[in-house]
């Protein structure tokens, strides 16, 4: 196959990202909890810089303290030590410069697909008048599809539906910053896919300026989606494995991305960042990849 | 066409058969029982009444229900109606105190273990303690009657409503926390709504129980109520009355359970 000219390498990728201002900082975070047994350090000395614009994915196993990282961004969760940075300023709390998609939709389940986003508009976004916020639900509804089951209640949508609702909720705040924590985990393969797709949508018809950051173990979404993956190493006490640069170019179609050798380069590439504990576990089976 | 119609036919007879079916067996528990009640009738010669002069009594009962003749002759309606004031005035009250302080004990720690000890004594008492309490308090015996269907009132209500609030779930939670929800919001978007159905729940227990307590109350109390019609009833050794006050006190019980488990249903929800 003849080098696509389209495909930047690894240092131009870093040319870019480095153009852009910053928009997270992790500074020598750790996170620790209390627990009957001990202290229990779910992730140590993590530094990370993010950059404004860019989609990056934490990847690592399950328990490896990819969620709680992310909640650290969030405010969720307070780091024992260090701190995370903002858009300049130290989080301290949750804040609607963060939008959050949570693994389970979380959307309350008395309130109609509208009633859920207007709530959050309602109090995001201060200083403007019902009418404006009535109208920004309605843009954000119609983006994700969702207007003719805007009256609908959360129990009578499919699980793609709910997610497309919660990702509208969080674009309807115009964060800054969007938080996925495992978005697409619950969906079938068919949904995720078009669900990758409209994430990507709603990127781009806010010109790319939002910060996308997603927690996921699935490689091929990491790989479709990010400008970079952040490979975690197991838990307890999860550091930075590995920081992956995708340099795949935008717009992407995802038909023609896994045939390129760059995209099987990285599948590879994580596949072993990954997996090499599961070739031990599993020995006497042939393990194909 | 023919088929469909068919079908709509053949769902529509599935559905009177249950009816009917269910009604039968509702007709067979009856007549059991007053088959029995015949039986433990004849065999006290008499001194129990069986159905057949209590139904009589009864029907004399319900056919004038409204009429005062002095405070020792009213009708059973005037009975009834006085007895369900003061369950309603009670009810009310109880229920305005027990909700907030369910919902106080229910979000924090501090109220929790403020109000959880006193809560936990006191509610195994039986409210009809109180009422000389009420006597001394309020010099009346009517007030002293709405006094201990206040303090029955509270405790489902108390109990189920902070037990309601301490269970929302986390996620709920985090939505709050991370779209900045006020106090307010907070309130009434999450916490009452998810609140509600336990709320409800602990009110469809206080009014069952206040309509049990209700009629020893006013056993104790006197005046007016059904619970001192049936007391009276004893005294003047009328025991089709004393029948027939059962079955009334129990027909308005069923009817309020099936009220409130009506409200019960209408605002539960599955997430």
């Amino acid at each position: 196959m003849i080098a696509n000219p389209n495909i930047l390498s690894e240092d131009k990728v870093k040319e870019n990202i480095l153009l852009r201002p910053v928009s997270i900082e992790i500074k020598d975070v750790t996170v620790s909890f209390p627990t009957p047994k001990g202290e229990y350090i779910a992730v140590k000395d993590i530094n990370l810089e993010i950059r404004k614009g860019e989609i990056i994915s934490l990847i690592g196993h399950s328990g490896c303290g990819k969620s709680t990282l992310m909640s650290t961004i969030s405010g969720m969760v307070k780091p024992s030590k260090g701190e995370v940075i903002v858009n300049g300023k130290k989080v301290t709390g949750a804040g609607p410069d963060r939008g959050i998609v949570f693994q389970n939709y979380s959307l309350l389940p008395w309130l109609t697909v509208y009633q859920n986003i207007y709530e959050a508009v309602d109090s995001c976004i201060k200083n403007i008048s019902a009418d404006e916020k009535h109208s920004i639900v309605e843009r954000h509804l119609e983006m994700v599809n969702l207007t003719p089951h805007k009256d609908k209640l959360p129990k009578q949508l499919s699980g793609g539906m709910k997610q497309r609702v919660a990702i509208a909720r969080a674009f309807a705040i115009n964060p800054s910053v969007l938080l996925l924590d495992e978005p697409f985990g619950a969906l079938d393969a068919l949904t995720k896919g078009s669900m990758h797709v409209e994430l990507l949508k709603l990127w781009n018809l806010d010109n790319r300026n939002k910060t996308i950051i997603m927690v996921t173990h699935d490689i091929e979404e990491a790989i479709f989606l990010s400008d970079r993956i952040v490979v975690l190493n197991n838990g307890p006490a999860a550091t930075v494995k590995e920081i992956e640069i995708v340099g795949l170019p935008r717009p992407r179609n995802k038909k023609d991305i896994v045939n390129l050798p760059e995209y099987k380069t990285i599948r590879e590439r994580l596949l072993n960042l990954l997996v090499e504990k599961f070739s031990i576990e599993d020995e006497g089976v042939k393990f194909e990849e | 066409m023919d088929k469909s119609n068919q079908q709509l036919g053949a769902t529509a007879l599935k559905v009177v058969t249950y009816r009917t079916g269910r009604f039968l067996y509702f007709l067979l528990g009856m007549s059991f029982m007053l088959i029995i009640w015949h039986i433990s009738s004849l065999s006290t010669d008499g001194e129990l009444p069986g159905p057949i002069q209590t139904f009589s009594v009864f029907y004399d009962l319900v056919s004038h229900p409204f009429f005062d003749y002095g405070p020792n002759d009213k009708g059973i309606g005037n009975q009834l109606l006085s007895s369900l004031e003061r369950v309603t005035k009670g009810f009310i009250i109880g229920s305005i105190i027990a909700i907030p302080l369910g919902l106080i004990m229910g979000s924090s720690t501090l109220g929790m273990n403020l109000l959880n000890p006193m809560v936990q004594v006191l509610r195994p008492v039986s409210p009809l303690a109180w009422f000389p309490i009420g006597l001394v308090a309020f010099q009346s015996a009517h007030t002293s009657t709405v006094f201990v269907i206040i303090i029955t009132s509270l405790w489902p209500t108390l109990i189920n409503t902070a037990f309601g609030v301490s269970t929302i779930p986390q996620d709920h939670k985090n939505v709050a926390k991370a779209f900045g929800f006020s106090t307010f919001k907070y309130i009434t978007k999450v916490m009452l709504p998810y609140t509600l159905p336990h709320i409800i729940t602990g009110l469809r227990l206080s009014v069952g129980i206040a309509w049990m307590v209700i009629v020893a109350a006013e056993m104790l109390s006197g005046g007016v109520g059904i619970g001192f019609f049936v007391w009276d009833s004893w005294n003047a050794l009328s025991l089709e009355k004393v029948f027939s006050a059962i079955l009334i006190i129990g027909l308005v019980g069923f009817v309020l359970d099936k009220s409130f488990k009506s409200l019960q249903t209408r605002y539960s929800y599955d997430s």
